[in-house]
């Protein structure tokens, strides 16, 4: 590690990875990347089925090999990864120079100069006390992520009897995992009437293996006072509110939480970056630089994705403007805001420039089907259906903004018969 | 003879599109609700021999991490996924392995069923 690079990347997972390749690839000299695990390669690393690189490498890879992908070309491109190293802070130098607090396993508290950072900090999962449940606080309750990391990385089981509270892709992949781990998964409890994960998990890591999948139901309380013994569980109605005289009580000794996932944001925070309320990652122009000039965001740490190869996509034209900025290329502020509106939950970028092509990705708040997706008069894509689980991408092309002169565009998705 | 409906869910990708696949006794007459043809072959799959795949890990001596995760190389009948799981079990690597290495090949004496490494694991410096 050297004490002056021309850029700092945040986080060695795919995002990181990507954006320090694509740097490089921008013209770049030197490019430092700082992991804060032992080893480069991100989350992926735990998630060992496949499903993942269809769109970037056009075949299914497991987690791991999509990230050994990526861990090998910043091998062989020569960048610097410095794993167990956490960045603690980020500050702006008089002279345009940004300075990023290192503390690593090796070389202790450092400061690192350079012209531009990408934060790729990824995202983590919400925990118990971001909901709430009654009960006692015996061991046995723990994030579906943090079961994945412990049983596919470290060998152990969480526990023998799996309840899964929450139909996030990752409690659906965990009950299968676990299963064929030789564990009882008793149910998967979901409080919406319809499953937060895709339907072919709900096919393939559930009803191939006869796990139940209750929907609207929530667990309602826990029991055992060292460890779980058991979970309350009972519908809710409308309110989602637990209809306690349809409770029962299923006998388990690990309750793993699926309840979704929040970009990793301590540090965009700290160092004064906006952030987006709704995605809870930091405000980006459409070249993905966040409101601190010369720091830019990709990845989960941006807004939660579902599709690593999307993560890439984003990832690389944040790197390409990373680098360019380094190089000393600055461009006009964007002039049109994008604004989420009807059935639109969030969207990235948060603005545009007419003068380039743009790739904007987005949620819908509810699923419908058919319907038609609208980006102010300029756009009108129909669409077979949307579902909050699935990311929607759009492409831009540069021509379409040609005659537009307003500052301000709005997405709508609407139904249509 | 009567034509009988059995529906399914096509797994192929995302989109989870619901099948319909009509058929007479053994015989598939049509595969309905598909958005591609990826469906219609799932469904004709699905209701003659159906197939999964799976990822699970083994122990590894030697390196960073203490498992090694594993693919299958083409899947394996639905009704044996435990079966072939709880073999693979049986299996214990040593580092260095690499990515894509075959650890076993003819999982359950079946030709052509490999499982493979999924990750590079060096030894522990
Ligand atoms: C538990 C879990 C399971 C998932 N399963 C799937 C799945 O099955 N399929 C799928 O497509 N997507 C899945 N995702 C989403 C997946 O994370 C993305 O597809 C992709 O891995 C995101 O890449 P990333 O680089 O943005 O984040 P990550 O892969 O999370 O990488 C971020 C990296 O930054 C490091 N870091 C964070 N803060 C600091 C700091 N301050 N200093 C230094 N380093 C830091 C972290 O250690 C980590 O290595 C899952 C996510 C989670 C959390
Ligand atoms: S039929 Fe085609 S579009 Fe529909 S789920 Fe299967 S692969 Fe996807």
């Amino acid at each position: 590690m050297n004490r002056r690079y021309d850029v700092v990347v945040i986080g060695g997972g795919p995002a990181g990875l990507g954006a320090a390749l694509a740097a490089l690839d921008a013209g770049t000299e030197s490019v430092l990347v700082v992991e804060r695990e032992p080893e480069a390669g991100g989350i992926l690393r735990q998630c060992i089925h496949s499903g993942f690189g269809l769109h970037h490498f056009k075949e299914e890879l497991t987690g791991p090999e999509y990230a050994e992908r990526f861990v090998q070309k910043a091998i062989d491109r020569d960048i610097d990864v410095v794993p167990n190293a956490y960045v603690t802070g980020l500050a702006l130098d008089s002279d345009d120079t940004r300075l990023v607090r290192v503390l690593s396993e090796r070389d202790g508290l450092s400061t690192i100069e350079c012209s531009s950072v990408v934060l790729a900090m990824g995202c983590r999962e919400r925990t118990r006390g971001a909901i709430r449940i009654p009960g006692s606080r015996p061991a046995g309750v723990l994030t579906a992520g943090l079961a994945q990391k412990m049983v596919n990385m470290m060998g152990y089981l969480p526990g023998r009897r799996i309840a899964i509270l929450g139909s996030g892709d990752i409690g659906l992949i965990m009950a299968r995992r676990l299963v064929l781990e030789g564990c009882d998964v008793v149910g998967v409890f979901e409080i919406l009437p319809y499953s937060n994960g895709l339907t072919r998990n709900v096919v393939q890591c559930l009803d191939d293996y006869g796990i139940p999948l209750h929907l609207s139901t929530t667990v309602a309380e826990i029991h055992g006072r060292d460890r779980v013994e058991a979970i309350t569980v009972a519908p809710v109605g409308a309110d989602l509110q637990p209809d306690m005289s349809k409770a029962w009580r299923e006998t388990c000794d690990t309750l793993l939480l699926s309840i979704g996932l929040i970009p990793e944001n301590e540090l965009s925070q700290s160092i004064g970056a906006n952030l987006d309320l709704v995605t809870g990652g930091p405000i980006v122009s459409s070249s993905m630089e966040t409101s601190l000039p010369g720091v830019f965001a990709c990845g989960n740490v941006l807004h939660v994705h579902d599709l690593v190869d999307f993560v890439t996509e984003e990832a690389l034209r944040a790197g390409r403007f990373a680098g360019q900025w380094a190089r000393g290329v600055r461009r006009p502020p964007d002039t049109v805001s994008l604004v989420p509106g009807r059935n639109v939950r969030y969207s990235v970028p948060h603005t545009l420039s007419p003068d380039r092509p743009h790739t904007i990705y987005l949620r819908c708040k509810e699923r419908m089907q058919p319907c038609v997706l609208r980006v102010g008069d300029l756009i009108n894509k129909k669409l077979s259906f949307v579902v909050p689980a699935e990311m929607i991408r759009l492409k831009i092309r540069p021509s379409l903004l040609d005659n537009f002169y307003g500052d301000r565009l709005t997405i709508d998705i609407d139904p249509r018969d | 003879m009567a034509t009988e409906t059995t529906s399914y869910t096509c797994i192929s990708c995302p989109i989870g599109c619901p099948l319909q696949l009509e058929h007479e006794v053994d015989t598939i007459r049509e595969v309905a609700g598909n958005n591609c043809d990826r469906g219609a072959k799932y469904a004709r799959q699905e209701f003659t021999d159906p197939r999964r795949s799976f990822s699970t890990t083994i122990p590894i001596a030697g390196a960073l991490h203490r498992r090694l995760p594993v693919r299958l190389s083409e899947p394996v009948p639905k009704d044996r996924i435990l079966e072939a799981a709880q073999r693979i079990h049986l299996l214990s690597a040593e580092a260095p392995i690499r990515c894509g290495e075959v650890l076993l090949r003819d999982l359950l004496s079946i030709d052509g069923i490999d499982v493979v490494a999924c990750r590079t694991m060096l030894p522990l410096e």
